[in-house]
């Protein structure tokens, strides 16, 4: 029964990862940009969040508004004033003042907001549980799941129905040719940057609610949401749902078996996938 | 750019001089530093090396990597557990923990190639976690509590440190030295043409992949040595520190102020952050975000670092690899 939970808890978990690698994904899709820095503005958010909730005294919930605005603002300044600089054919320039922000990012948050290990307090909604077939589950794995979903149908629906989501998968098939219908790509980068960014960053403050975060936690959320990227396989919304899945569930299994192993396993699931499904698994299904 | 003038190549037998000159100085500076001069002096040699490897694999071969670290720590604790299981000398155990980083690099390429540009990056990020959570969790290893050097207990302290030094300026100058011969070769050349075009390299007949995966093991190898002689020097090696993506922040910001896919680049960039460093220490990470800065400034202002800056304006090229059409030592049009 204990596996089972396991199971079920990775499954939920694996919600919120799924966002984080939707973030990263669609910021590739777009702009052929693989954002270094998307783990370091996701734990950005989660502090954004423990301001709102510790000195402004919102509920957690309630921050997650605020947060996304904000950490959008972040995309799309980081695009705009620095990225939208060195975009080209050659994706190495992108890629090191990506890498360069995330170092600046990681060590502003060590001076500003210290080294240690914090969370969020969620209030009494943390130790709320429910019981469904002899399986004690936790109300907010159930609720962050819910609404990693939400995101993920409300992003499927702007992208596939809104004009907004039109002109953005326009730019990402040719950002030259939208130019001629009068559509500046450079500003479409600027907020899909800024939309990348505040998607990942709900699943970072919801994440905060569940586990601790210090300004180090960045690298682990990147590698993370480059994981649910590559084992989703590129191409599908829903890959990232079923990528973030996998992730969670062989991290919550695999820390049930060795407590020590961290990410360890999360890890060699990505490295095995690799090996065996270059394309990741929506790949495999189509060929 | 301006008008473009003639190249200012430095010939290859004041280069030789040079070479040899550096040589004998490196070798004879233990008899004249003091022990916290030649402290550092191993220490900007492995930094040095570390970053020739990096701007190989990322100037020359257009590969960019996020996980040197995991060369850094795997060559450290190599030669740490080579050492004490087989209660062999450190200095003979490195070899050994040369051969073991080149053996992992080998193995792992087939399966890093498949991913392309930044998702190779990161993929060997990932790699770099592995290894570091293998590591932290293994008990022959030293697990999470790290490993002593044992072997080096009974061994003079004074003298052990210059060997230490000696092999820290043996790897650097020989590695120098190697790349600009390699680069110089047929299979520098088919780097460099990987580089700026896969297509149309593989389109002449260049094998791209083998050209790849000598750079790709050559650079772990090199890298591995590097954090092998300087783990040694301190006698003692942690997982965290060892695999500390840190050690990439350090050789990404050398070679790009210094001046990527030069050879020139890293000397420059080496000495900066050494500079940068001593003065910057006391303000714990202020000196990680002015490097961060700097870093992302170069890239956007001048991408091709301080060498390419210089490069570009007096043509000057000390290790050129460059090759000359018969008579032409004018240059034409820009640069990459």
């Amino acid at each position: 029964m204990d596996w089972i939970a396991a199971i079920i808890n990775g499954v939920l978990l694996g919600g919120l990862y799924g966002l984080f690698g939707l973030g990263l994904a669609f910021a590739f899709g777009v702009m052929r940009i693989v954002n270094i820095a998307h783990g370091e503005l996701i734990v950005l958010s989660a502090y954004l969040g423990l301001i709102a909730v510790e000195s402004f005294g919102f509920n957690a919930f309630a921050a997650i508004l605020p947060v996304a605005g904000i950490t959008f603002l972040f995309g799309y300044l980081l695009q705009a004033v620095l990225l939208n600089r060195v975009i080209g054919n050659d994706p190495v320039p992108s890629l090191l003042v990506t890498f360069g922000v995330s170092i600046i990012l990681r060590n502003l948050m060590v001076e500003i907001f210290g080294a240690n290990q914090q969370a969020i307090d969620a209030g009494a909604i943390e130790l709320a549980g429910v019981d469904i077939a002899g399986l004690r589950l936790g109300v907010l794995p159930l609720l962050t799941f819910a609404l990693a979903v939400i995101l993920f149908l409300s992003f499927q629906w702007v992208l596939s129905r809104t004009a907004f989501g039109r002109i953005v998968r326009a730019t990402a098939d040719d950002h030259e040719a939208i130019q001629l219908f009068g559509t500046p790509y450079k500003r479409v980068y600027c907020i899909a940057m800024g939309v990348s960014v505040a998607f990942s960053s709900i699943a970072g403050l919801l994440l905060a609610m569940r586990t601790t975060f210090s300004p180090f936690s960045g690298a682990e959320r990147l590698l993370l949401a480059f994981e649910v990227v590559i084992i989703g396989g590129l191409g599908s919304i829903w890959a990232m749902l079923i990528g973030g899945i996998v992730l969670g569930v062989t991290q919550l299994v695999g820390l049930k078996y060795n407590p020590n192993a961290g990410l360890l396993y999360a890890h060699l699931i990505f490295f095995a996938i690799l090996m065996l499904m270059p394309k990741g698994i929506s790949g495999w299904r189509r060929r | 750019m301006n008008a473009p003038g003639p190249y200012r190549i430095v010939g290859t037998r004041p280069l030789l001089a040079c070479t040899i000159l550096a040589g004998v100085f490196l070798a004879a500076a233990p008899f004249a530093a003091s022990p916290g001069t030649l402290r550092l002096l191993t220490e900007m040699l492995v930094v040095l090396t570390m970053a020739h490897m990096w701007n190989l694999l990322a100037g020359y071969a257009g590969l960019l990597s996020i996980g040197h670290q995991g060369f850094v720590g795997i060559g450290a604790f190599g030669l740490f557990a080579i050492s004490n299981h087989l209660s062999l000398s450190p200095i003979l155990a490195l070899p050994i923990s040369i051969a073991l980083c080149a053996l992992i690099a080998a193995a792992v390429a087939p399966f890093l190639f498949r991913l392309r540009d930044a998702y190779f990056s990161v993929g060997i990020w990932v790699l770099a976690e592995i290894a570091r959570l293998i590591v932290s969790d293994t008990a022959w290893l030293g697990g999470m509590l790290g490993l002593p050097l044992r072997m080096a207990r009974n061994m003079n302290r004074d003298w052990f440190a210059i060997y230490t030094y000696w092999l820290a300026s043996a790897l650097a100058l020989g590695l120098v030295v190697g790349i600009y011969l390699l680069l110089r070769s047929r299979l520098g050349l088919a780097l460099m043409a990987v580089r700026d075009n896969e297509r149309t390299a593989a389109s002449v007949g260049i094998d791209v992949w083998r050209s790849r995966f000598l750079a790709f093991v050559l650079s772990a190898a090199g890298c591995g040595g590097a954090g092998a002689i300087f783990y040694m020097a301190s006698f003692f090696v942690m997982p965290p520190q060892a695999f500390d993506v840190n050690w990439v922040v350090i050789m990404l910001f050398i070679v790009i102020v210094g001046g990527i896919g030069t050879l020139e680049g890293p000397f420059i960039g080496t000495l900066i952050y050494f500079v940068l460093r001593e003065t910057f220490s006391q303000t714990g990470n202020w000196y990680l975000i002015i490097m961060g800065t700097v870093a992302v400034a170069t890239m956007i202002l001048a991408p091709r670092g301080i060498w390419g800056f210089v490069s570009a304006r007096t043509g000057l090229e000390i290790f050129s690899v460059r090759r000359l059409v018969p008579g032409g030592r004018e240059r034409t049009g820009k640069q990459r």
